[in-house]
Order: structure tokens, then C-alpha cells, then sequence
């Protein structure tokens, strides 16, 4: 048998090629470098959004280019999850996109880090921003420089299923609510569903809608200025938690399981399942599920109840769109801003897809055009933008947020898990929360 | 030709006899099919493999093992930070431990339950039925959906709430929970995913099944062994080779997992990290993060804790694996 391979030797040789084959792959991916913006011809735009918001772009970039057959565009576009990844990956790749909708929370760490365009030169050429308030170009505008032309007025509000409310025999709240009115309520509901229905879905974790708007009751910000460290105190969190604990106690919130579920998924949303009533989640209707054939309504974020409270709601700019810094075709892609902007037939098309219009003719042009659901929520957020800019006591809106701020989110959401599973005492977690939030901000 | 001139030849060469004559003979001939252009065309066929070898493998790593002493957020040029990246690893990152732990439960448990089910599957098929190729094909077919999304999507509806499985429970009166949301069980649905897959060990197994010795099973049933000693005896010594190529491939893929956990807890690794295999934190830190640098380290701990693994396993295996010839 000498002159055959022995099995031995054929073993040893297969395992070591699958190893070697495994173990290279694995690292090989990590490999990459940097690289210029993208050759094609093709003006390349992308962004996310819902189904909806997808069919009234594409509409509306058909009608541009119907006025302009120079600027051919292609279109990508996704879901939230995952597009800030494939961004990044493409930047480092040399394939960005031209034109891309941008988020607020993120325009400060791209335009920081020199991947976007600064559009000042064009505004008031070819870039008309007649009509958009300083306090809501501020979503857009880093270190004082213009980095994005704001969609719409972004505010923070509680999504409502007014139709189960008026089912259990209640009545939604006055807009003027506070923490203490909406543990009522949502301790109400559940008593009122005979178990089956939570109130509001666990807010505890929730940055934007939820915490931050907390914090700025207590005069504290959630980043500091310079965004090197976190603005609010312990005390407050603690509070806040506190607070939390006691919702689910009281069942007025879903166990962690249910709150777990809906991370990073609508379509698991307490609210849209028919577990809660009340959520934080904007842009749950849309989503199906339970609440398809329900009437919604919309709330701001409750407020106050203690003594020295503040106006906690703010008003920031919807999302953006932006250039890439080194795309060739900039000034095509500032036509396309433009064109949302201002276009009668844009703005007609995208109605509140990318929220409540930036400027008062935009809101007169859709206002005959909404389903009731829109009108809502319309109102809603405009009672809320005539309250913040009536406070005298508000905080100014909120810098744009640093890098590492959406592990900050995580964190904050992990944590508060960790204290409903029972996994980790306030206190203890209060610690971990602080330890590892400057460990992100300051490395 | 004169002898003389033969005798002078055979004199030059010091011996007239064959070894030393027959190399030199090899040699021309070699040197001949070099001129002919032997030499260099065969290197014309392997081009295709050695651009993807070093263009795609050998380069990518060296390039990752140097990403790994720098700070490199994909945007801007990377900057040298020395060991950094591997320090704070182990002193300055808790969920670091917490995906090493949930990689280390995983590996621990999916692949050994794997493995188990694995063989006794492929003994039940490993037998003259009717249509036995028809169950094989039925077996395997899970593991052709193996890294698929599709199939972690289901799994995710599966375990869910109000999935299929809290169904299933329901029928006896079991009232389930949310397996995939609560932080003590998420990490087991992966790990329920991963063993159902047992297709390609099977396939390996069943292979090496068919090679044993009839004559062996023939003379320990004179002997009067029944089917259990004749497994512990003969079946699983025999198969040790087998056993070892399975175990070494299958922790090494383990270690690897991403596609379940990444589409499973829907990229998040949660709940509370608990699926937060290895590779997902990576990529989390290396494309959600920017944090290249860092995600190239622990690309490189990966490497060297697998390396390692697998020489513990060869080492191990000088003791336990029985080669026939």
C-alpha cells in the first residue's frame, strides 16, 4: 500500500485546506482602502424609506428628468437597516452615491470627516431656500457650513390607536399631557382590555422621542456642545428609569420580551402587533398589522409634572439631502435639492412622506390633498413647532449629534433591557451606562 | 568509431556503470523539455488561482493585519495606534466578553449535538432500502438552505411570539414565550439552527460508513456482540478519521457563523447581546462603527483562537484517532 496516499496523509491534507480556505476568507474581508467617488456617467441617488416613500420619489424624479434629459439619475434605495452600512462601505470602496437623503443625527460625523459637500456657494443661485426657517436649517448645518437641504420639520410625537382607545371607552388626552397623565391612561387601558392590551410601549430605552425630550425638561442636554461627553446627569436617568420600572409594573407598558422584538423592526411594533395603544415609534402607520383599518392620532411627547419643568420638545429638520464631497456631478445633485425643495410637482408628490414641509407655501400646496391620518398629524406637529418657538424656556434644538452617537442609542435601549429583564438593578446599570458612554464619546 | 576513443570517453566519466549516467540522462532530458518551453507555461494555467491567492487573499490579510495597529474609520486615511485596537480589546470592552462568551456557548454546544445527530442519522440511512437515496436527499436538504437568509428569516418567525413553535407547545398545553426576544433562550434558537443543518457531516459520515470492513461486523456477530458494542467497539474506532475531519471543520465554521445571528436578532446581536456571535460584532464595529481598525484586530484574535483550536484538535487527535493503514 505504499504508493497510495494513506488516509492519514488525505485527512490531514483536506483539513488543512479547509482551514486555510476558511480562516483566509475571514480575514480577507477586513482588507479595504480608500477611494475616489464614482466614474459612471449616471447621476447616482439613494435613499430609504417606506414603500411609499420609494413610489413618490421615484414619481417625482421622473417629472425632473423629464425637464432635464441631460441629468440621467439611478436610483437605490432600502429600508433604514443597513443603508448607513452600505454608505460607508461605498465611500471606502470609491462608489458612493452623488446624492443621497442623509439623517440629522448623522450629518455632523460625515461632514466632519469630509465625505460631504458644503452647498453654501450655491444657495440663492441655483439653490433656493426661500421659505426655510434658521432654526430648521440648523439640521443641516455643521460648524457653520451647510452640509443638507432639510425635507420638513421633524418633531418628536406619540403615535395614538385612537379607534382602540375610543373602543375601551377613553378619551385621548389633552395635548397639553403630562408623565403622570400618561401613566394614567396607559394603566387605564390595560385595566380596561382585561389584560389584553399594554398602554404605551417602554419608552425607557428611547432616545429622540422619549429621553432626550426628558432631559431637556431637566435644562439638560442629551450631548454636550462639543459632544465630547454625554449632557445629562445620572440623577436624571435614574429618574427616568424609575419611571420605566413603574410602567411595567403597573402593566402599563409590555414586558422586555415585546420591547426586545420591536428593536430596529416597525412591523413588531407594540402597537402594530395590538399590544399597546401608545408609542414612541414614529412612522408606524403605514406599517399594517393591527392598527391598518384603525384611526390614528398623534401627541406630543407628554412633559412636566414637576416643579421647574422646561418646554422639552424641540423642532429639527426631517432628513436631508446631501452631496457627496467627491462626486463630479455636485451641481446636478444641488438642481435635485432644489427641485424638493421648491417644485410645485415635488412637493405634491412627496406630501408628508419626509415629514411636515419646510416652508408655509409647501404646506398650503398638499394641505387639500391629505388623508385625515396626514391632517393630524399635521396639526399635531405644528402645535408643537408654534409651542417651542412661543417657550421662553427651551433649550436651544440640539447640536447636531457626535460619532458614536448611535452606540450611545443602543446602549441606552440595551440598558434599559437589561434592567427590565431583570438582568441588572438601576443602580448598577446606571454605573455601565456612564463607564461605557464616555469610553464611546471619548475613544 | 575507434575504441580508443569509447575507452577515452568511459575514462572522463571515471565509471562506465549506470547510476550516476542514468541521473545525468534525467537531467538533459529535464533541461531539454525546459528549452522547450516547459518551464514557464504551466505558471500561464495556475495565473488565474495565484491572482485570486494574493489578490484577493494574501494581500487582503497583510493588508488587515497592518489596519489592525491603526485607527481607520473607512473615510479617512488610517492612522498608526500600535497595539491599541488588541488592549482595549481585553481591558476596555465588555460586549467584546459578552460575544466571546455567546461564541464559546455556541461553539460548545451546536457543534457536538450537531456532530451526535449527524452520525446517528447517516447510520439509519447507511442500510439497502428502497428509495434510501430519496431520504438521504430529504436529509440533506436542510443544509443546502444552510447560511441562507431566507432560512434565518423563518427561524426568526418560527420562534417568535405568536410563532409556529408556541403553536406547536399550545397543543399541549405549554404556554410559550418569545424564544427569539428574551436574552436566555435567543442564543439556543441559533444554536437549534445550526444542528438542524447536520447535512454535510452526515453526507461525510455516511461516506466513511460504507468504506468500513464487512468482515469485522461479520465475526463480532459470531462472537455474539449485539448492535451497541459493535457502535462503541467497532463502528466508532473504525470512524475516528471521520469523526476528527468532521469536529475540525465544524468548529472552525461554528466560530465563523454570522449570516443566523446577523438576520436572526436583526443585526442588532441582541437581546442584550447574547447573540453577538464573533463575526457579527465585527462587522457591527468594522461597518456600523467605522471602526475598522479595531474590527481588523478582532478579525486577527479570531484567526489566531481558531489557529489555535485546531492544533489543539491535531494534538488531541494523536490520541483518540485510530488510522487503519
Amino acid at each position: 500500500m505504499g504508493h497510495q496516499i494513506s488516509r492519514r496523509t488525505l485527512f490531514r491534507t483536506a483539513s488543512g485546506l479547509a482551514v486555510a480556505g476558511t480562516l483566509g476568507g475571514a480575514l480577507s474581508a477586513c482588507g479595504g482602502g480608500t477611494g475616489a467617488g464614482s466614474t459612471s456617467s449616471d447621476l447616482t441617488m439613494t435613499w430609504w424609506g417606506s414603500d411609499d416613500r420609494h413610489a413618490a420619489y421615484k414619481k417625482a424624479l421622473a417629472s425632473f428628468q423629464k425637464d432635464n434629459p441631460k441629468i440621467k439619475i439611478r436610483e437605490t434605495y432600502s429600508g433604514y437597516d443597513g443603508y448607513f452600512d452600505k454608505f460607508n462601505t461605498n465611500i471606502a470602496g470609491g462608489s458612493a452615491p452623488d446624492l443621497l437623503q442623509m439623517d440629522t443625527a448623522l450629518v455632523a460625523q460625515y461632514a466632519r470627516k469630509g465625505v460631504l459637500a458644503p452647498l453654501d456657494s450655491y444657495v440663492g443661485n441655483s439653490l433656493d431656500l426661500t421659505g426655510f426657517s434658521k432654526t430648521l436649517l440648523a439640521a443641516g448645518t455643521v460648524d457653520d457650513k451647510l452640509y443638507g437641504v432639510p425635507s420638513g420639520i421633524g418633531v418628536n410625537q406619540l403615535t395614538v390607536n385612537r379607534s382602540g382607545l375610543e373602543e375601551l371607552g377613553l378619551q385621548l388626552p389633552d395635548r397639553e399631557w403630562t408623565w403622570a397623565d400618561l401613566k394614567k391612561i396607559a394603566t387605564d387601558v390595560y385595566k380596561k382590555s382585561g389584560g389584553k392590551t399594554y398602554g404605551v410601549d417602554d419608552g425607557g430605552g428611547g432616545t429622540l422621542q422619549a429621553f432626550e425630550v426628558f432631559a431637556r425638561e431637566h435644562g439638560e442636554t442629551f450631548f454636550s456642545d462639543d459632544g465630547k461627553k454625554l449632557g445629562f446627569t445620572p440623577d436624571t436617568l435614574q429618574e427616568w428609569w424609575e419611571y420605566w420600572a413603574d410602567m411595567r409594573k403597573a402593566n402599563a407598558s409590555p414586558p422586555p420580551a415585546i420591547t426586545s422584538a420591536a428593536h430596529n423592526d416597525l412591523t413588531k411594533n407594540a402597537v402594530v402587533i395590538g399590544k399597546a395603544l401608545f408609542t414612541f415609534d414614529s412612522g408606524v402607520y403605514g406599517a399594517g398589522g393591527s392598527i391598518t383599518d384603525a384611526q390614528l392620532d398623534f401627541l406630543p411627547t407628554p412633559q412636566g409634572d414637576f416643579s421647574g419643568a422646561r418646554e422639552g420638545n424641540f423642532v429639527n429638520g426631517g432628513v436631508l439631502l446631501s452631496a457627496t464631497k467627491a462626486s463630479k456631478k455636485v451641481a446636478d445633485s444641488v438642481k435635485i435639492m432644489d427641485f424638493f425643495a421648491q417644485s410645485e410637482t415635488a412637493i405634491k408628490d412627496m406630501q408628508l412622506l419626509r415629514g411636515i414641509p419646510p416652508t408655509e407655501k409647501a404646506r398650503n400646496l398638499i394641505a387639500s390633498g391629505l388623508t385625515e391620518t396626514d391632517k393630524l398629524n399635521m396639526e399635531n406637529a405644528d402645535y408643537i413647532a408654534q409651542r417651542v418657538s412661543k417657550a421662553s424656556n427651551a433649550l436651544p434644538a440640539p447640536v447636531p449629534p457626535p460619532q458614536g452617537a448611535d452606540q450611545i442609542w443602543d446602549l441606552l435601549f440595551q440598558s434599559n433591557l437589561a434592567v427590565a429583564f431583570g438582568k441588572k438593578s438601576i443602580k448598577a446599570q446606571l454605573g455601565e451606562f456612564f463607564d461605557q458612554a464616555a469610553g464611546i464619546l471619548g475613544g | 568509431m575507434t575504441t580508443a576513443q569509447t575507452d577515452e570517453v568511459v575514462k572522463e566519466q571515471g565509471a562506465p556503470v549506470t547510476p550516476s549516467d542514468q541521473r545525468e540522462r534525467d537531467r538533459m532530458r529535464r533541461r531539454l523539455a525546459r528549452r522547450r518551453g516547459g518551464g514557464w507555461w504551466p505558471y500561464l494555467f495556475l495565473a488565474p488561482w495565484f491572482v485570486g491567492l494574493f489578490g484577493l487573499t494574501i494581500y487582503p490579510m497583510l493588508d488587515s493585519l497592518y489596519l489592525s495597529f491603526t485607527n481607520f474609520d473607512l473615510l479617512t486615511p488610517a492612522q498608526w495606534v500600535g497595539t491599541d485596537n488588541y488592549e482595549r480589546m481585553f481591558t476596555d470592552d465588555p460586549v467584546f466578553w459578552d460575544s466571546v462568551h455567546a461564541t464559546l456557548v455556541y461553539v460548545v454546544v451546536s457543534v457536538p449535538l450537531k456532530l451526535a445527530l449527524a452520525l446517528g442519522v447517516a447510520m439509519l440511512l447507511n442500510r439497502d432500502l428502497k428509495g434510501i437515496g430519496l431520504y438521504r436527499a430529504a436529509f440533506y436538504l436542510p443544509s443546502l438552505l444552510g447560511g441562507a437568509v431566507a432560512i434565518a428569516i423563518v427561524w426568526r418567525q418560527v420562534f417568535g411570539g405568536d410563532g409556529l413553535f408556541n403553536d406547536f407547545l399550545g397543543w399541549f398545553g405549554i404556554k410559550g414565550q418569545d424564544w427569539i426576544s428574551s436574552p436566555d433562550t435567543a442564543l439556543y434558537t441559533l444554536v437549534l439552527l445550526a444542528v438542524w443543518q447536520f447535512g454535510t457531516p452526515m453526507v461525510i459520515f455516511l461516506a466513511g460508513l460504507k468504506q468500513l470492513p464487512k468482515d469485522v461486523y461479520e465475526a463480532a456477530a459470531i462472537d455474539g456482540a449485539n448492535s451497541v458494542t459493535r457502535f462503541f467497539r467497532i463502528t466508532l474506532p473504525l470512524l475516528t478519521p471521520i469523526v476528527f475531519f468532521n469536529v475540525v471543520l465544524q468548529i472552525i465554521d461554528a466560530f465563523k457563523t454570522f449570516t443566523p445571528a446577523f438576520v436572526i436578532s436583526n443585526g442588532s446581536g441582541g437581546p442584550l447581546n447574547s447573540t453577538m456571535l464573533y463575526s457579527l460584532y465585527l462587522y457591527k464595529k468594522g461597518f456600523t462603527d467605522l471602526q475598522m481598525g479595531y474590527a481588523s484586530a478582532l478579525a486577527w484574535v479570531l484567526f489566531l483562537v481558531i489557529a489555535g483550536f485546531t492544533a489543539v484538535n491535531f494534538i488531541a487527535g494523536r490520541y483518540w484517532v485510530h488510522y487503519d493503514d
